[in-house]
C-alpha cells in the first residue's frame, strides 16, 4: 500500500558533502587538463549542478554521470544537489535567483518549459529566462500495452470498441500530451488516468488496470525485453536506436513528436567566457567512454547540441504543442 | 525453481569481499536507523558514488544491508527516546517507550531484535520460494484495491491511539485535511498552496512526523521539566525471559506473515506493515487495555513486521523491476548505474546477482542479531546523555536531517511549525499517531479513489465487481458494523423480550 508512504516518508537524499569530497579528490588526482588562461576567474570553487527531481531518477542519474566527467575537466568538484518540487519548477526558480557567475547550474527537462505550462500556466518556466550551456540527451517515450492483453498493435487500439483507459505519468507530462494527441488524431476514445511517475504507471499497465500507457524508454525496456510489455510506437522524430523495429507515430501518419530533452542551464546573464568554459567541460564529459556506456545503459540518445539550437527547439516545441492542443481542443488540466 | 543457482548464490555471498561489504552495510544501516532524520534512502544516495567501482552484486549487497539494518536501528531510539528513528518504528513507540519507563528497555530491545531476525528470515525463505508466484499477485492490486486498503487503514487508525476515540478521530481528520494540500495530481489545480512552490507537491511526510513526534515531544518534556528525551538509566537484561518470549511468540509469527504480505505490494512497505501488525495484535488480544501500557506484543509485532516487509519489498524490484518504495528506487538506480536492468529477465540472465543478493540477507540478518544485542549497550551509552545536552542535539539533528531530505529550508520551518502543533496536541490530550498516519493514507486514498472512478467511468459499484477490492470492502463493512451491531443488540435485548411477549 502506498505509493504514498513511499513517496512521502522515506528520505531521499542528497548528498553534497561526501560527493563533493569524492569528486574533489578525484579531481586532485586527475589534474586540470586545460590549465591556466581564464581558469583564474572561473571556476571559483565547486560548481553546483542542481536537479529538480529526486535522487535516483533518470534526470538525477544523468546529472551525476555528467558531473563526474565535467568536474575532472574543470578541476573543481561538481556536487549534484537535488531540490525536487513542482515538477522541477522549484529548482528552476532557485537557479534563476542565483548570481550569474557559472557556479550554480541546473540540469533542466524540456517538459518543464514546453509541456507543464500547458497544464499549469501559473508560474510557467521559460527556457529564455536562462543562459543555456549545452543540450545533453533525448529520452524517448514509448507507447506500451501488456503482452497479456489483446491490444498488440496501434490498429488494435483504433479498432477497439471499448473506451480505452490510458495511463499517464502525471498531469502536464510528455506521457500525457503524447497520448492525448495520438488518441485525438487517431480518433480513439480514451480516458487519461494519471499516476505518480513512470514506475506506478508501468505497474498499472502490467496489471492491466489501464490498457495502454506512454512511458520513458529507459523505465520500460526491462519489461519490453522480458516480453511483459509490447511496444507499439515511439513518439520521437526518428526511430529510436535501441528499438529499431518499433515505428514512430510520425511513420504511422500521426503528427505527434514528444520526447524528453535535457539541457544544462545557468542563470541568465552568465558571461560568455564562463559559459564557454563550462561547455568545454561538458563536451569533455560527453567524450568519455564512461558517459557513452552510461547513455547506452539508460537508453538515452545523445543530443549534445549548442545553446541556440536548444532554445530554438524548446521554444518551437512549446509553440507547436500549444497550437496542437488548441486545434484538437485538448485540455491537459481537466479530468475527462 | 533452479536450486543449483540458488546454492551458487551462497558461494557468491561467502566470498570475503562480499561478506565484508555486507557487514559494512548492516553497521551503517543500524547507525542511520538510530539517528532520527537520516534514513536508508538518503544514506544510499550518499554512498551511491562509492559503488561505481565495485562489482554489482557487492554493491547491492551493501546497499540492501543498509536498508534492513536501518529497521533494526530504528527501534532503539523509539524505545529509549520516544523518537522513532524510522517511520516504520513509529508504532513501536507506543509500548516500547512505556516498557523503557518501566525499566524493561532491555527486554523491549531484545524482543525487537529477535522479532526482526525471525521476521527477516521468514521473509527471505518465503521470498526465495514465492518470488515468481507473488509477482503476479501483486499486480492484481490496482487503484480500487489501494482505495479499499487505505479506507481500512484509516479505520484502523482510530484503534491505534490511546486517547479518547473522539480525539483520535479529530486528529485523523486533521491529518486527512493536511493531505489535501498541494497541486491536485489530476487537474494541476492549486490547493492551499498560497502560491508557494514549496507547497506545490503537498506537505512532506518527514517534516510532519519529525516535528510532531520529535520536536513536539521535546517541547512537552521541557515544559514538564521532566527531561523528556531522557534515556533510561539502565538497560539491564537484554535477553527476554522465557515468559516474555512465550508471550511474544504469537505476535512474532503473525507479524512475519503480515509484514511479508504487505511488503510485497508495490508501494507497500515497512511503515504500513508495522502499523497493521500493531493494530492486529491489539484487536486479537484478550487484554487490549495492556496496549500502550507496555505490552511486549506491541513491540514484537511491528518490529517483526517491518523487517519482514523490508525484505519482501525486494520481490517487486527483483522480479518485475518495479521499486516498491523510495529506498528500492535508490537500489534500482544503483543497479542501472551498474548496467543491470532489473526486471522479469533478471532471474534468468543474472542468477548470480539475484541469488547473491537474496542469500546475503540471511547472512546480514544473522550479523545484525549477533551485533544488535551486545551493541544495544553501546547505543544506550551513546544515548544516555543528560537531556539538557541531548534535547538540543536531537533538535539540531532533526533540523539538519530534515534539510538533507530535499535540501529545503522550507522543510525546516515545517518541522518547527509541526513541532509546536505536536506540543499543543500533547498538552491537550490528542494522540499524534492518528494525525500522522491519516496524513499518509489520505493522499493515497484520494488518488486511488479518483483513479478508480476514472477506470470505472464514475460507477462506484465497480469496487464490488473486483474480487480483492470487494473482499476488502466486505472486511471493512464487518469491522464497522460488528461493534455497532453488538452494542445495539445489547441495548435492544431487553426490548425484544418485551416485544415478543406482546405477540
Amino acid at each position: 500500500m502506498a505509493q504514498l508512504p513511499s513517496r512521502k516518508n522515506v528520505r531521499r537524499g542528497t548528498v553534497s558533502a561526501l560527493a563533493a569530497t569524492l569528486t574533489l579528490s578525484a579531481a586532485a588526482c586527475g589534474g586540470n587538463l586545460s590549465g591556466g588562461g581564464d581558469g583564474e576567474a572561473f571556476p571559483q570553487g565547486p560548481v553546483t549542478l542542481m536537479v529538480g527531481q529526486d535522487a535516483g531518477g533518470s534526470t538525477d542519474l544523468i546529472a551525476r554521470a555528467l558531473a563526474e566527467g565535467a568536474s575532472d575537466e574543470l578541476g573543481v568538484a561538481m556536487p549534484v544537489v537535488n531540490t525536487p518540487g513542482a515538477n522541477g519548477a522549484l529548482a528552476a526558480n532557485e537557479i534563476s535567483g542565483e548570481k550569474p557567475d557559472g557556479q550554480n547550474l541546473l540540469l533542466i527537462n524540456a517538459s518543464l518549459t514546453a509541456i507543464t505550462p500547458l497544464a499549469v500556466p501559473d508560474g510557467a518556466i521559460d527556457i529564455n529566462d536562462f543562459t543555456v550551456v549545452t543540450g545533453v540527451s533525448r529520452d524517448d517515450y514509448v507507447l506500451v500495452t501488456a503482452s497479456a492483453s489483446e491490444l498488440d498493435t496501434l490498429q488494435d487500439l483504433i479498432d477497439s470498441d471499448d473506451e480505452l483507459k490510458f495511463g499517464t505519468t502525471g498531469v502536464g507530462t510528455g506521457s500525457q500530451l503524447s497520448q492525448e494527441l495520438l488518441f485525438e488524431q487517431a480518433e480513439i476514445a480514451g480516458t487519461a488516468v494519471p499516476f505518480d511517475g513512470g514506475s506506478p504507471t508501468m505497474t498499472a499497465v502490467l496489471g492491466e488496470q489501464v490498457d495502454v500507457a506512454a512511458i520513458q524508454l529507459g523505465e520500460a525496456i526491462g519489461q519490453i525485453e522480458g516480453g511483459e510489455l509490447v511496444p507499439l510506437l515511439t513518439f520521437s522524430d526518428e526511430r529510436n536506436q535501441y528499438l529499431p523495429d518499433v515505428p514512430t507515430a510520425d511513420e504511422e501518419g500521426y503528427d505527434v513528436q514528444v520526447s524528453q530533452y535535457r539541457a544544462v542551464v545557468a542563470p541568465k546573464g552568465t558571461p560568455e567566457a564562463t559559459v564557454e568554459r563550462l561547455r568545454e567541460a561538458f563536451t569533455a564529459a560527453f567524450g568519455t567512454e564512461q558517459y557513452d556506456s552510461f547513455n547506452e545503459a539508460n537508453l538515452l540518445t545523445a543530443h549534445e547540441v549548442g545553446a541556440d539550437q536548444v532554445i530554438d527547439e524548446w521554444a518551437g516545441y512549446r509553440e507547436s504543442y500549444q497550437a496542437m492542443i488548441e486545434e484538437y481542443g485538448i485540455d491537459l488540466s481537466e479530468e475527462q | 525453481m533452479d536450486l543449483s543457482s540458488m546454492i551458487e548464490g551462497f558461494g557468491v555471498v561467502l566470498e570475503p569481499t562480499n561478506l565484508l561489504y555486507c557487514l559494512i552495510g548492516v553497521v551503517i544501516g543500524m547507525l542511520v536507523g538510530v539517528l532520527p532524520g537520516l534514513g536508508p534512502a538518503a544514506t544510499i544516495a550518499i554512498l551511491l558514488p562509492l559503488t561505481f567501482g565495485i562489482e554489482p552484486v557487492t554493491a547491492i549487497i551493501m546497499l540492501a544491508g543498509i536498508f534492513y539494518g536501518a529497521q533494526y536501528g530504528g527501534t532503539i531510539t523509539s524505545v529509549l527516546l520516544r523518537l522513532p528513528g524510522e517511520a516504520s518504528s513509529v508504532v513501536t513507540v507506543f509500548d516500547g517507550h512505556v516498557m523503557a519507563r518501566q525499566g524493561r528497555a532491555g527486554t523491549a530491545l531484545g524482543i525487537a531484535a529477535i522479532g526482526s531476525f525471525v521476521g527477516g528470515t521468514v521473509s527471505i525463505v518465503a521470498l526465495s520460494l514465492l518470488a515468481p508466484v507473488i509477482a503476479g499477485f501483486a499486480l492484481a492490486f490496482g487503484p480500487p484495491e489501494y482505495t479499499a486498503l487505505a479506507l481500512l487503514g484509516i479505520l484502523l487508525v482510530a484503534t491505534v491511539g490511546n486517547g479518547g476515540r473522539v480525539k483520535a478521530v479529530i486528529a485523523a481528520c486533521v491529518g486527512l485535511l493536511l493531505a489535501t494540500v498541494g497541486r491536485d495530481m489530476f487537474t494541476g489545480a492549486e490547493r492551499f498552496t498560497f502560491d508557494s512552490l514549496s507547497l506545490a507537491d503537498g506537505l512532506d511526510f518527514v517534516p510532519i512526523a519529525m516535528g510532531i513526534f520529535g520536536i513536539g515531544e521535546i517541547l512537552h518534556g521541557l515544559e514538564e521539566r521532566n527531561q523528556a528525551a531522557k534515556a533510561p538509566a539502565k538497560v539491564a537484561n537484554v535477553w527476554p525471559s522465557l515468559a516474555d518470549l512465550r508471550q511474544a511468540s504469537g505476535a512474532i509469527g503473525r507479524g512475519s506473515v503480515l509484514g511479508f504480505l504487505l511488503g510485497i505490494l508495490p508501494g507497500g512497505g515497512a511503515t504500513l506493515s508495522s502499523l497493521a501488525a500493531y493494530a492486529m495484535e491489539k484487536r486479537r488480544s484478550r487484554t487490549p487495555e495492556r496496549f500502550g501500557r507496555g505490552a511486549i506484543e506491541g513491540v514484537a509485532a511491528p518490529e517483526t513486521a517491518n523487517n519482514a516487509a523490508s525484505t519482501s519489498s525486494f520481490i517487486p524490484l527483483l522480479t518485475l523491476g518495479i521499486p516498491a518504495n523510495a529506498t528500492m528506487a535508490m537500489i534500482f538506480g544503483a543497479l542501472l548505474i551498474q548496467g543491470v536492468s532489473p526486471g522479469p529477465q533478471l532471474l534468468s540472465e543474472e542468477p548470480e546477482l539475484f541469488w547473491g543478493v537474496v542469500n546475503s540477507m540471511y547472512i546480514g540478518n544473522i550479523l545484525l542479531l549477533i551485533m544488535s544485542i551486545p551493541l544495544v549497550g553501546l547505543f544506550v551509552r551513546i544515548l544516555r546523555v543528560r537531556s539538557t545536552i541531548l534535547a538540543p542535539i536531537t533538535v539540531l539533528i532533526t533540523l539538519v536531517g530534515v534539510y538533507t531530505v530535499r535540501n529545503s529550508v522550507f522543510d525546516i520551518a515545517l518541522v518547527i511549525v509541526f513541532g509546536v502543533i505536536g506540543y499543543l496536541m500533547k498538552k491537550f490530550g490528542f494522540e499524534p499517531g492518528p494525525l500522522v498516519l491519516a496524513f499518509v493514507l489520505g493522499s493515497l486514498l484520494e488518488s486511488s479513489l479518483r483513479r478508480s472512478l476514472l477506470l470505472f467511468d464514475g460507477d462506484p459499484f465497480g469496487f464490488l465487481t473486483r474480487p480483492i477490492s470487494g473482499t476488502l470492502l466486505l472486511v471493512l463493512a464487518v469491522v464497522i458494523v460488528l461493534p455497532l451491531a453488538r452494542a445495539l443488540l445489547r441495548r435492544r435485548a431487553p426490548e425484544r423480550e418485551l416485544e415478543s411477549s406482546d405477540v
